[in-house]
């Protein structure tokens, strides 16, 4: 503890404005990554109430299609993005239809479990896909905006601005979808009672199969914009889909507002943490690790999240 | 049941014998080879198996905890000098030690929210050992010690043969005694066990070190037997395989999942020259088996003996 409140006054002397200002920038470019990816979790966990292993692979299936929108067709990459939501959404809806549905139709015996293996061995199946079909070597589409953007005396990656801006358009839009439109009203009254939605009327099952479609056109969209500023590679979607995992688990599962949130808090502790080892080598190393014990603390502090229900079996 | 651990014990003896007689058929030693990489796989399968098959709780740290034991026992060895045997039961214990811990801390948590956690701990433990390059050579990977020196493929073949059957036989010997019993009880229902008077809590920490502990031993004899380990041995795409693996064989019986590794092995390596397409028909076959045949091939097969057929 002592350590750490060293390191923090250390930081004031070798950290000027400019540079806070920067790692503030950036934590919250890569927060609105987050975000984007967390958010067909947080959906897909509130209506079908499991967490979906593969989120990361249906991210990295986005970024491929994006690659062959944009660098095999031609295309604009902004249709890359849209490509890649359009197919993951037919994918997903797929997926849901055949491998997930056993689980609330009483097929298999625990239904949990089940969904915890079979989500698992989904991402094994389609990272190896991948690599079989585009092969291990990085592809890297033309992003949606190249070049340097300044912003007063700050300098950032016109590409990752762009894709953040671009994220964030996503994000609002699927908020606006949520509260205003009837399929929104249908989702989230699922995701709050799935027997009192059922008893209105709302079709369960078409509504998990759009959650579970909508929730992969997100990580796919996520995965297109985010793919040209970092390569698109099979196992792409790895580190993303666990940093879902945090910021999802963060907000409280199920809890869109509480991604988001989970988001910002993650992107900037990431950003920041990396100061507190003076070995940068290192520091960069351990980059990862903060969010992952973040994780831990508040499965074991608090289970339900900063807004999440509180469940009586976490 | 009672005819299905028959069957079991009938199928696994058939193929312990099989696996005794085989290098006498003169095989290239490239198949013994491949085959000593199936122990290890069967040894780590049937572990986790220990955990989720009968304990009903998902962890995704198996990879972890053999990368765990694998790094425990060489570095041991090569800092403190101490003899092999002494470094390889340091990993068990250390790995033991880190389930409990593990298990300790995740009593309160269930399912996916167990499993998140479990990939937490296998991450972080994964990015330590590849951060920490100066003790552990990060990515290059490590140099361990044989396990015996100059010891043939045929050593370490009946060696890890022998390692394996004997991990099983106590894993069979654990989970037919009351503890077995008290595992069971806590996977189908935990209020209900621990009504009864079972420790649940006790049987909990129990079970993750126990599993852990085998992993451990998994992980510290493949070291030195491989002789080069690197952090990706703790990776989730590995504990994936794992999973594939006891998932195929058959997770709700530790021999089913150990034959699952077995057989994984010996078709990734039987397969090669459809490239990495073999772990695409790897990942499906997985899929199809916990849609459509839940109890595994194993399972599936040897339940159609028994009149009943397997309850999973």
């Amino acid at each position: 503890m002592v350590r750490t409140l060293q390191s923090f006054s250390g930081m004031d002397d070798e950290m000027g404005l400019l540079e806070i200002g920067e790692q503030a920038l950036n934590g919250l470019i890569i927060s609105t990554f987050y975000a984007l990816t967390a958010l067909g979790l947080a959906l897909i966990f509130g209506v079908l109430r499991i967490v979906n292993f593969a989120h990361g692979e249906l991210y990295m299936l986005g970024g491929y299609v994006g690659y062959l929108v944009v660098s095999v067709l031609g295309l604009p990459p902004v249709v890359g993005v849209f490509a890649a939501a359009a197919v993951l959404l037919i994918v997903g809806a797929v997926l849901e239809r055949t491998l997930i549905r056993p689980v609330y139709t009483g097929k298999v015996d625990r239904p949990d479990e089940y969904a915890i293996m079979i989500t698992f061995a989904l991402s094994v199946l389609l990272l190896n896909l991948a690599n079989s079909v585009f092969g291990p070597w990085p592809q890297r589409p033309r992003p949606i905006y190249r070049g340097r953007i300044e912003i007063g005396e700050l300098i950032v990656s016109g590409d990752r601005l762009a894709a953040a801006g671009a994220a964030l358009a996503l994000i609002i839009g699927v908020i606006l979808v949520l509260r205003y439109t009837w399929i929104g009203r249908a989702v989230r009254a699922v995701s709050q009672d799935r027997s009192a939605a059922e008893t209105f009327g709302i079709d369960i099952n078409r509504t998990s199969m759009l959650a579970f479609g909508a929730g992969a056109a997100l990580a796919a969209a996520a995965g297109a914009l985010i793919g040209p500023v970092f390569n698109v590679t099979p196992p792409m979607g790895v580190i993303p889909s666990i940093k879902a995992y945090i910021v999802v688990v963060l907000g409280g599962l199920g809890s869109i507002p509480g991604a988001l949130i989970g988001a910002l808090i993650l992107g900037q502790v990431e950003s920041f943490a990396t100061v507190l080892i003076p070995d940068t080598t290192r520091a960069l190393a351990y980059k990862d690790a903060y969010g992952l014990l973040v994780l831990v603390v508040i499965l074991l502090l608090r289970p339900q999240g900063l807004f999440g229900r509180k469940e009586r079996r976490a | 049941m009672k005819t299905t651990r028959t069957g079991a014990i009938v199928g696994g003896g058939l193929v312990l014998a099989g696996l005794a007689v085989l290098p006498l058929t003169g095989i290239q030693s490239y198949w013994i080879y491949t085959l000593t990489i199936g122990f290890y796989y069967a040894l780590l399968a049937a572990s986790w198996s220990l955990l989720v098959g009968y304990v009903g709780r998902i962890s995704f740290a198996q990879a972890a905890m053999s990368g765990l034991g694998a790094y425990t026992s060489a570095l041991s060895l090569q800092h403190f000098g101490w003899p092999l045997p002494v470094s390889l039961l340091a990993g068990v214990v250390l790995a033991g030690f880190v389930g409990v811990f593990i298990g300790w801390l995740t009593l309160r948590l269930h399912g996916a929210y167990l499993g998140l956690t479990t990939i937490a701990f296998s991450e972080i433990l994964r990015i330590t050992v590849t951060a920490e390059h100066g003790l552990t050579a990060g990515s290059l990977g490590l140099r361990v010690p044989p396990l015996i020196q100059g010891g043939g493929p045929l050593t370490y073949y009946y060696l890890f043969l022998a390692v394996t059957v004997v991990c099983l036989a106590l894993m069979l010997f654990l989970l037919q005694s009351r503890i077995g019993l008290f595992f069971q009880a806590i996977r189908e229902d935990e209020d209900g066990a621990a009504s009864l008077g079972v420790e649940v809590t006790t049987w909990k920490i129990m079970a993750f070190a126990t599993s852990s502990a085998f992993a451990g031993l998994a992980g510290g004899l493949y070291a030195h037997f491989v002789q080069l380990i690197t952090p990706s041995m703790m990776s989730l795409q590995e504990m994936g395989y794992v999973l594939a693996m006891a998932v195929i064989g058959g997770f709700h019986n530790v021999i089913y999942a150990a034959l699952g590794g077995l057989l994984l092995q010996l078709g990734l390596e039987g397969l090669r020259e459809v490239g990495e397409w073999r772990l695409v028909v790897f990942g499906l076959a997985a899929i199809l088996v916990l849609r459509f045949a839940p109890n595994g091939l194993f399972g599936t097969i040897f339940g159609s003996f028994s009149r009943k057929g397997v309850r999973r």
